[in-house]
């Protein structure tokens, strides 16, 4: 009984912060803000996977998304200067509201469907399901082929940051403008 | 969950430990409060440009570089923990795996993508 | 047949890709990447043309990479397109890219690393390996869009297509999410079976099958996204202006050739099921509405360019219209062999796009040289008279993309059509037919411009640049035009046949063994 509401309490702690960092991803103003609170959400995920029985998948999600990717966006944010808040415009309201209604139906659609039980009756997960030997043996053994392919996915990912970010530009002068005189941030603009 | 106990107990004992030190140097801590104890001390000179600053492209660079070989990373404790028994088909897959990885390696290294000064 | 053999064209793309990477890491002299990579592409294409001809991998040597990688006739076709799609695409980098100062070997590694995706993506029978191949393909062709990272057309490209992209991608996952909920698979095969048998074929209960649904959709948007229909188009026009011209070429024809084998698969075989694809209540009707949609506002749109590139991006869009026409007509009602014809039609509708689309590009990129690209259909006049060698093969090209015979684009659309109308969707060929015809208006003003008009006095005019790489490419593209164009029964034979092997369950059939069982005589 005791594990039962503990479990129950511990599910509603993580959903509430991932949803909350959901929000303020979206909603901060600031880049930075938006950030930290995707970090929020990362961290409220990992201990929904513990709470599923797998622990090597939270420790990734801390190592990989909360110490890597969101680090990445920080140093994006900071490239493109944070201080370079969207500025509110009208533009495009109609076009937000349609699409905020179509996402909203479709979200509420979606909700109405998965309240139901629709979901295969797949098994009871075995114990050890979701341990790092599990993991290792479906990653070479049925799963081989996605395995050795996302190799390429990674590499992929190595050339084009290569690309995109070096290499000689055809005008020197632009191309340096970034490193070095950066332009004044905008923030002085709308204070 | 009882298993993951002691590592809840970690956080909380993190997370109480960080209150205790926020909580005792607002309690402990000597108060000056004054207009001169809010002015920025920067030696002397007046402080100019916005609060931000841009990064170089090297940062991220760096980032992009770091979450690749990070899952790279990932991708070895579980053959690591399952090397004796993946045997050899484990050791040739993981090589298949790690050899078009260093050739990546071996390209940004060429290719200057590592160094911080160019 | 080891499985080696099998899996050649993806190993000599690897090989070429990485060797091309460390080529261009180590050698110190420029060294000629553009010639390396037309080679890979063209090998790995020789490659799937050798598999074919020895008839096929077989279903042994097929199982030991099912279902992640699906070895039949259809990946064989689309592997092959792919690369003469690469090919073309590599000559003509190799041409433009030295010429407008963005010539770096990156380019030539992404392209192929991005082609790797895209034989991914159409040999995936399953949603794992599809979306690595998805995300492998898009990487790749957002990094080759923002190229000429200074030129702002080119960054704004870049990031429109990248955020509209992830975000089509994020759909389909989740769509490949909640199909695995509701079926309990992640294979094509398995998703067909689960949706055919057991609890789905008696199907009771509305709301399971509402999750299905809704995970069509969301895989369907994620896919109607990288062909580029409407409404999921919005992307197109900004990136294939933007992207340097040879990228343009081969997200035009690669990216697009693998999304359509991507989504034969995922309707014809995984939603091939009688609920999910009957006219009532399953994808048809959706494929058809957005294939007259994606018809009739690209067509309408690109009526009014003035800039010859994105006239062909909305041409691209246009096409991708056609394209859904077959698709509707290769699910054919279900009736085998009408589905057989629009599959058949489909491809080979596919096979000459690849060529004609590629060339024109080609063509466009001829017609400019370094300081002033060819971008207006102003830039293009009097070409005809003042560099006839120039004009030449892009009337070709534009001939064939608005489907006039001698050219390969004529039959594309006559068998496209044809397959329409045997399915029972005459309506549909009829509006594709007035499309065609509303095509052919701007098709034609290209050749107005290039034979009819002269340059206003004064105006800075473009002259062709001269490189080996492109006239060979448009040779290549040119004689595959007319060889389509005049002989087209090979290729849609072909067509015909990878059709057919497209979902085809992969069983080894069992074949007496002349070899006594000596391991178990031995035993006691």
């Amino acid at each position: 009984m005791m594990d039962f509401w503990l479990e129950r309490i511990y599910f509603g702690v993580c959903a509430a912060m991932a949803i909350a960092g959901a929000i303020g991803t979206v909603a901060f103003p600031n880049p930075i803000r938006g950030a930290m609170s995707l970090l929020f959400t990362i961290v409220a995920i990992a201990g929904m996977y513990l709470q599923l029985h797998a622990p090597f998948l939270a420790a990734i999600q801390l190592i990989v998304y909360a110490g890597a990717v969101v680090v990445l966006f920080l140093f994006v944010i900071m490239l493109i200067g944070p201080a370079a808040t969207a500025t509110r415009d009208a533009r495009g309201l109609l076009a937000r509201a349609i699409g905020g209604l179509a996402a909203s139906a479709v979200s509420l659609q979606i909700i109405l469907v998965l309240s139901r039980k629709v979901f295969a009756r797949v098994p009871v997960a075995q114990g050890g399901f979701g341990s790092i030997e599990s993991i290792g043996d479906l990653l070479f053994g049925e799963y081989l082929v996605p395995f050795e392919i996302s190799s390429f996915l990674l590499m992929i990912a190595i050339v084009g940051a290569v690309a995109v970010a070096r290499g000689k530009q055809p005008d020197p002068q632009l191309a340096d403008e970034g490193e070095t005189k950066a332009p004044k941030p905008t923030a002085e603009a709308h204070p | 969950m009882s298993a993951y106990a002691p590592m809840f107990l970690l956080f909380a004992v993190g997370l109480l430990l960080v209150l205790a030190f926020f909580v005792g140097t607002s309690l402990l801590g000597p108060k000056n409060k004054g207009a001169e104890h809010q002015l920025p001390f920067e030696c002397g000179s007046e402080s100019t440009g916005g609060r931000h600053i841009r990064l170089s492209v090297k940062f991220y660079l760096t980032a992009i570089l770091f979450v690749v070989f990070d899952i790279e990373a990932v991708f070895l404790y579980p053959w690591g923990v399952k090397f004796r028994s993946l045997g050899w088909s484990g050791l040739v897959s993981m090589l298949g795996f790690l050899s078009v990885l260093v050739v990546g390696l071996v390209y940004c290294w060429k290719k200057g993508a590592l160094e911080w000064e160019k | 047949m080891s499985l080696w053999f099998a899996l050649s064209p993806l190993i000599v793309l690897t090989f070429g890709g990485l060797g091309l990477m460390m080529a261009d890491a180590f050698s110190k002299t420029r060294s000629d990447l553009a010639l390396g990579s037309f080679l890979t592409f063209t090998s790995a294409g020789l490659f799937a043309l050798a598999l074919w001809i020895m008839g096929g991998v077989p279903a042994a040597v097929m199982l030991k990479v099912a279902p992640y990688i699906v070895l039949d006739k259809f990946t064989l076709f689309f592997t092959a397109t792919i690369c003469l799609g690469g090919a073309i695409s590599s000559l003509l980098a190799g041409g433009y890219l030295p010429e407008h100062d963005i010539d770096r070997g990156e380019f030539y590694a992404l392209m192929i690393l991005a082609a790797i995706g895209a034989v991914l993506l159409a040999a995936a029978g399953d949603f794992l390996s599809l979306f690595i191949g998805l995300e492998t393909m898009s990487l790749g062709v957002y990094c080759m869009t923002g190229f000429r990272r200074t030129n702002p057309r080119s960054a704004e490209g870049a990031l429109k297509y990248f955020l509209l992209g992830s975000f089509a991608a994020a759909l389909m996952l989740y769509g490949g999410a909640l199909i695995y909920g509701a079926t309990g698979s992640t294979s094509i095969e398995g998703i067909r079976t689960a949706l055919t048998s057991g609890e789905f074929g008696t199907l009771r209960d509305p709301s399971r099958l509402a999750t299905v649904v809704i995970a069509m959709v969301l895989v369907l948007v994620g896919l109607a996204f990288k062909i580029s229909a409407v409404p999921f188009h919005m992307w197109t026009p900004d990136a294939y202006q933007g992207a340097p011209t040879p990228a343009t070429a081969f997200m035009s024809v690669v990216v697009k050739a693998a999304a359509v084998a991507t989504m034969m698969r995922v309707l014809l075989v995984a939603f091939g099921d009688k609920a999910s694809s009957s006219w009532s209540s399953g994808w048809p009707p959706v494929i058809a509405g957005m294939a007259v949609l994606t018809m009739l506002v690209a067509n309408f749109i690109a009526l009014r360019q003035e800039n010859v590139k994105r006239m062909l991006a909305y041409s691209s869009i246009a096409h991708a219209g056609y394209l859904l026409v077959g698709m509707v007509a290769a699910w054919g009602q279900g009736n085998e062999i009408v589905a057989g014809e629009g599959r058949a039609a489909l491809l080979f509708y596919m096979l000459q796009y690849t060529v004609t689309q590629a060339g024109a590009f080609g063509a466009l990129i001829l017609c400019g040289s370094k300081g002033k690209e060819a971008v207006t259909y102003e830039d293009l006049a009097g070409l005809g008279r003042r560099h006839p060698g120039a004009a030449l093969p892009f009337a070709l090209f534009i001939i064939s993309l608005a489907g006039v015979p001698p050219t390969a684009g004529f039959f594309g659309k006559l068998y496209l059509f044809r397959a329409a109308v045997d399915g029972g969707f005459t309506w549909l060929a009829i509006i594709g037919l007035l499309n065609s015809a509303l095509g052919a208006y701007y098709y034609l003003r290209v050749l107005v411009f290039l034979y009819m008009k002269e340059p206003a006095p004064g105006a800075a005019q473009a002259t062709p640049m001269k490189s080996g790489y492109i006239y060979g490419a448009l040779a290549i593209a040119a004689a595959l035009v007319l060889y389509f164009g005049i002989l087209p029964g090979k290729a849609l034979e072909m067509a015909a046949s990878a059709g057919k092997s497209l979902g085809a369950k992969i069983e080894v059939r069992e074949v007496p063994t002349k070899m006594p069982d000596t391991a178990t005589a031995a035993l006691p």
